[in-house]
């Protein structure tokens, strides 16, 4: 099974500009489509730790990426993530840049995050897409695990600064284009967002302070998620069904 | 967990037999497992860690970005 994180991807942009990202006009005439409607707050730490340890935040108790000054590591989180229990039933997973801590968490993978998973100039964030991409294609062209799991990171850094200028559909074209080149190697996939977005003042949840040292932050995120779905026969509701999904496939013995 | 067979020197292996007798350990391999896993575990973690420096520069980015 493969599965895409796009962090902060959302149908705002994407179906106004399908004409321009032909992978996602792709999937929506071949994948299941839908838009995931967060219960839990719309942050990316505690959304992508409940996607895939199974748990809300208020079990698993991953709030923030900064606690008591202190950078949030994966050994302060105190949860099996799938692949950690796939791994144990001798199931082949890798795990590329998984954003729920700093820098972006893998698993049976070496990578080199850019500016450690948080990229904000430009020259990052294309470096971002390019090298989560070759790293992604390398392992599934030469690992081929059971599951791959990688997430980028780009377009939730690029809709703090940019929310509502041209150059956020140029970065949605880039990841179609990379979806484009990962999504042939599986027949299952999922493709997911932790939260969409919207104009700052449009916010229903407000997550972010009104400017910060890099400037103005125009827009905020949403509890909208896309949730794209292909030959996956497990309902997915919220983020911790992603979890569910990938333990019933994988780790619920078959009663057949 | 699906397993795999390796060779190693059978001096390693005796060596291995005399240092767990009398350790929790009930086999040469599930030795050889620990001690293979810690090494792995400390080079995935070396990774993650980040200096002084690179934290002061993480915690800039994250407030650039209003997450701090």
């Amino acid at each position: 099974m493969l599965i895409i994180g796009i962090d902060g991807a959302t149908w705002k942009i994407i179906d106004p500009n399908l004409q321009r990202l032909p992978t996602f006009r792709r999937l929506k005439e071949e994948a299941i489509c839908s838009t995931i409607t967060l219960h839990q707050k719309p942050w990316s730490p505690s959304v992508w730790c409940s996607m895939f340890s199974g748990k809300t935040p208020e079990e698993h108790g991953h709030k923030d990426f900064v606690e008591n000054g202190r950078i949030v590591r994966r050994e302060d989180i105190h949860v099996d993530f799938i692949w950690d229990l796939l791994h144990k039933q001798g199931i082949s997973v890798k795990v590329l840049n998984i954003p729920f801590v700093i820098p972006p968490y893998c698993f049976n993978v070496r990578f080199e995050a850019v500016a450690h998973g948080l990229p904000i100039e430009e020259s990052e964030l294309l470096e971002e897409i390019q090298r989560v991409t070759e790293k992604a294609l390398e392992i599934l062209e030469n690992d081929k695990p059971e599951v791959f799991i990688v997430v980028y990171t780009a377009l939730d850094r690029l809709s703090h600064l940019h929310w509502g200028e041209p150059i956020l559909v140029d970065y949605y074209e880039k990841i179609d284009t990379a979806l484009g080149k990962l999504i042939p190697y599986d027949d299952e996939i999922i493709i997911i967002s932790d939260h969409g977005f919207c104009a700052y003042d449009e916010a229903p949840i407000r997550t972010l302070p009104k400017k910060t040292p890099k400037g103005e932050i125009k827009g905020d995120h949403h509890p909208d998620a896309i949730l794209i779905t292909k030959n996956i026969n497990y309902v997915i509701n919220q983020p911790e069904d992603v979890f569910y999904c990938l333990k019933e496939k994988y780790l619920v013995p078959s009663n057949k | 967990m699906q397993k795999k067979n390796i060779a190693i020197p059978a001096e390693l292996y005796a060596q291995i037999e005399e240092r767990i007798k009398g350790t929790e350990f009930t086999s040469v391999e599930e030795y050889i497992v620990f001690v293979l896993e810690e090494i792995l575990k400390e080079e995935d973690e070396s990774e993650d860690i980040l200096t002084p420096e690179e934290e002061e520069q993480v915690k800039e980015r994250l407030k650039g970005l209003g997450y701090l």
